[in-house]
């Protein structure tokens, strides 16, 4: 919407003698710092949320919604706040967070600007208009050109005459509008996104598109998936770096893994080991953040008498949990991956490997998703309730597959029925992780009892409690495990086999 | 958004300079906040400065067509919105009176625009009608101011009595207000007040010329006098309000 006006050639002087000649007061220029804040994928820019730091005489939190919504303000004189847990209790930090989650509110565009008010008032003395005139913004270190000044016509809520009125008095005036406010105008001329970074890995295919082609445009979109994802998860920014960073490494190693036949078989191996490493290494730190963000809920239905009894196991895991990031930091910020992922980059930039008879992707990967469904499927219907914990693993690495080449090829299938699909294989998905959690968790739990009490740090209540929340874990471990019966019986059906087959064999017949 | 009534069957209690000031504390804690004047006095409205007109009047505002949001205006506190009371509010009875379930109407009207504010103050004419039936249906606490007189908690005890035998009936959270501390029969009266009432809140509004100047400055006192006891005491109040509310 356009809101705001600006000229390359007029003074700001013109828009205030314009305003003042219909009544506007002006107010006295304030100088201010302007930082948006959002996630590293831009959670709250996607609700339609913009929060912003205003650092001036008083510094406040501003969080405003579309045009018309009120907009919402905190006083904030502290560091700016990095998760949503970091603002006090009430509705302004409850919006963030329930946004925000897990992940940190990274300081993004930040800029300056002396801002005056005008306002017009009616005759009770209520603002029914006003326009903010943001002169001289600037931003530090760069050479991008910004305009001059920047004047943001801010309607009242029931005053849209008052509002078009002051919009057709600038335009009459020969100024430039455009779109958003001060901060949109400052990104568009610094080229600064809002957007945000999202790890979607389907991309636009052509079922006749080469083979090989296809496997380097999917593979390149997770490469840059796991570039972007690097510094969050080296600085350990937020646990959702390492989580995405992992996920676009296994979506590697399993889109590699059905790439016999396409990919030149010297490179797939070799880089798959290289990102088998590269996942392996990220499992200890994943494994301990799913730990720590899972404590609270996980601890609550024991209903300690006192809280502090787990203090210092929580305390120890969160030691481990440092401990297991500063390795990965050292390991991942290291020589051999930044290698890895600049010799994979450019292979998959290059040629190299182009065969003389191409073969079109669609019918190559309808018969590798049917060759992934059928193994879930017969992995599935092998487990019975004799089957070692090992079994359910392995179906949910099978399940992993399957969903990998569902998403990371889902262009070529129609997105209807494949969300729908992908639907119910997550819900299969869903029983087989919480079975897999409790089982990790348990397993972590024991060695840090064993830990600890050979160490002496813990007291008995400690213990105890560890104990209780040991019989919890291998009853949530029993409930997943008999749950999985009814989950992978909803999976198996017909009506879902002949969905796969209806899109699978249109994939193959185009 | 939750919902909350500054609400007492006597009047002259301190009813809207609680909404009013609540309403600034609140957005001053980063809430965005709806102010429902349903007093046909329009105290409130006036305080805020916005015209005193309901489109179409109350008829048409509860009618089977109406809705809120046309006749929501924003204020001089950019997160504070008003919804206006005029006149035609002291037939809210008669109008509501026709609709199929007149204690669900205010609550049906808040529903749309709940999305848009984290809480709607309904600022409450003194009775108890019908209106006062579709405010319980639509608020979840009772802000009940009372003066430190000792008739006061007769109406308090009037208001519980009621309630008890309402269904889903919102709590009441007495509020102590207009509290001189140098007058003994006031300090007595808030003692046994707090002795026999624990749902009473903790923090007591002080009778304070700032108060009484607010139809003067026609802003809240947290504007006007801004390190004055009476600010500190709504904002102690929206913080006990809030951590109920949020809790």
């Amino acid at each position: 919407m356009q809101s705001s006006f600006t000229h390359p050639d007029r003074a700001a002087s013109s828009v205030l003698r314009s305003l003042t000649a219909i009544g506007f007061q002006v107010e006295l220029p304030v100088a201010a710092t302007c930082v948006l804040l959002d996630t590293f994928d831009a959670r709250l820019h996607r609700a339609g949320l913009r929060l912003e730091y205003r650092g001036g005489e008083v510094g406040e939190l501003v969080l405003a919604g579309p045009a018309g919504t009120p907009t919402a303000y905190l006083a904030w004189a502290k560091e700016l706040p990095r998760f949503g847990s970091d603002f006090p209790i009430g509705p302004f930090g409850q919006r963030v967070a329930s946004l925000s989650e897990e992940r940190a509110l990274i300081p993004g565009l930040a800029f300056t600007t002396h801002t005056r008010v005008a306002s017009q008032r009616d005759r009770r003395g209520k603002v029914v208009v006003s326009v903010l005139l943001h002169e001289r913004p600037s931003v530090d270190d760069a050479e991008a050109e910004l305009p001059s000044w920047v004047a943001e016509v801010v309607g009242v809520v029931g005053h849209d005459t008052e509002r078009a009125e002051a919009f057709d008095r600038l335009a009459r005036l020969g100024l430039v509008p455009t779109n958003g406010t001060v901060a949109d105008v400052v990104a568009r001329a610094m080229g600064s996104s809002l957007e945000g970074h999202t790890s979607v890995p389907t991309i636009a295919l052509d079922a006749q598109q080469d083979a090989l082609s296809a496997y380097r445009a999917v593979l390149l979109n997770l490469v840059s998936t796991v570039r972007v994802n690097l510094p969050g998860t080296l600085a350990n920014t937020d646990p959702e770096f390492l989580h995405e960073l992992r996920v676009a490494v296994r979506r590697t190693r399993s889109v590699l893994s059905q790439g016999r036949g396409v990919l030149p078989e010297d490179v797939r191996l070799h880089f798959a080991t290289a990102f088998g490493q590269l996942g392996t290494l990220t499992g200890p730190a994943r494994d301990l953040d799913v730990y720590v963000m899972g404590w609270d809920l996980m601890v609550a239905p024991l209903r300690l008498p006192d809280p502090r009894v787990l203090v210092r196991v929580r305390g120890e895991i969160e030691r481990r949990r440092r401990a297991a990031h500063a390795i990965l930091s050292v390991e991942l910020g290291g020589e051999a991956c930044r290698q890895t992922l600049e010799d994979w980059s450019g292979w998959l930039a290059g040629t190299e490997g182009v065969q003389p008879k191409p073969k079109p992707i669609g019918p190559w990967m309808a018969r590798r998703i049917a060759k992934a469904h059928a193994r879930v499927v017969a992995h599935g219907r092998a487990i019975t309730p004799a089957s070692p914990p090992e079994a359910l693993h392995d179906l949910r690495k099978d399940a992993k597959k399957l969903r990998y080449l569902l998403e990371c090829f889902g262009g070529l299938l129609p997105r209807k029925g494949r969300k729908a699909f992908v639907g119910q294989l997550k819900v299969l998905q869903d029983n087989l992780g919480e079975h897999q959690d409790a089982e990790v968790q348990l397993a972590e739990l024991r060695m840090l009892a064993h830990d600890l009490h050979a160490r002496a740090s813990v007291d008995t209540d400690a213990l105890l409690a560890m104990g209780r929340l040991s019989d919890l874990l291998d009853r949530r471990r029993r409930e997943q495990r008999e749950l999985f019966v009814e989950r992978f019986a909803s999976y198996d059906t017909n009506a879902n086999a002949i969905m796969l087959t209806t899109m699978l064999d249109a994939l193959e017949q185009r | 958004m939750k919902v909350a009534a500054t609400y007492s069957i006597k009047g002259g209690v301190g009813k809207t300079s609680t909404a009013v000031n609540l309403a600034f504390e609140a957005a001053r804690e980063g809430a965005r906040v709806l102010v429902w004047d349903l007093d046909p006095q329009g105290a409130a409205t006036f305080l805020f400065r916005v015209r005193p007109k309901v489109r179409g009047g109350s008829r048409r505002m509860v009618g089977a067509r109406g809705e809120l949001a046309s006749n929501i205006r924003g204020s001089n506190l950019s997160p504070v919105h008003v919804v206006p009371a005029d006149f035609s509010l002291r037939h809210l009875d008669l109008h509501l009176k026709k609709r199929a379930r007149p204690s669900r109407r205010l609550a049906d009207l808040l529903a749309p625009v709940q999305d848009l504010y984290d809480i709607a103050l309904l600022d409450c004419p003194p009775s108890i009608s019908l209106a006062s039936e579709s405010v319980f249906g639509a608020a979840e606490a009772l802000l009940v101011p009372v003066v430190p007189a000792t008739l006061a908690t007769r109406t308090l005890t009037q208001l519980v009595d009621f309630l008890d035998d309402q269904e889903d009936a919102p709590s009441v959270l007495p509020i102590l207000s207009m509290v001189d501390r140098r007058r003994r029969l006031h300090k007595e009266l808030a003692e046994s007040l707090a002795a026999d009432w624990p749902e009473l809140l903790t923090t007591a509004i002080p009778a304070a010329a700032v108060i009484e100047r607010m139809g003067l400055e026609r802003a809240p006192v947290g504007i006007s006098a801004p390190s004055s006891p009476a600010t500190r005491a709504y904002r102690a109040l929206w913080a006990e309000v809030s951590a109920r509310l949020w809790a």
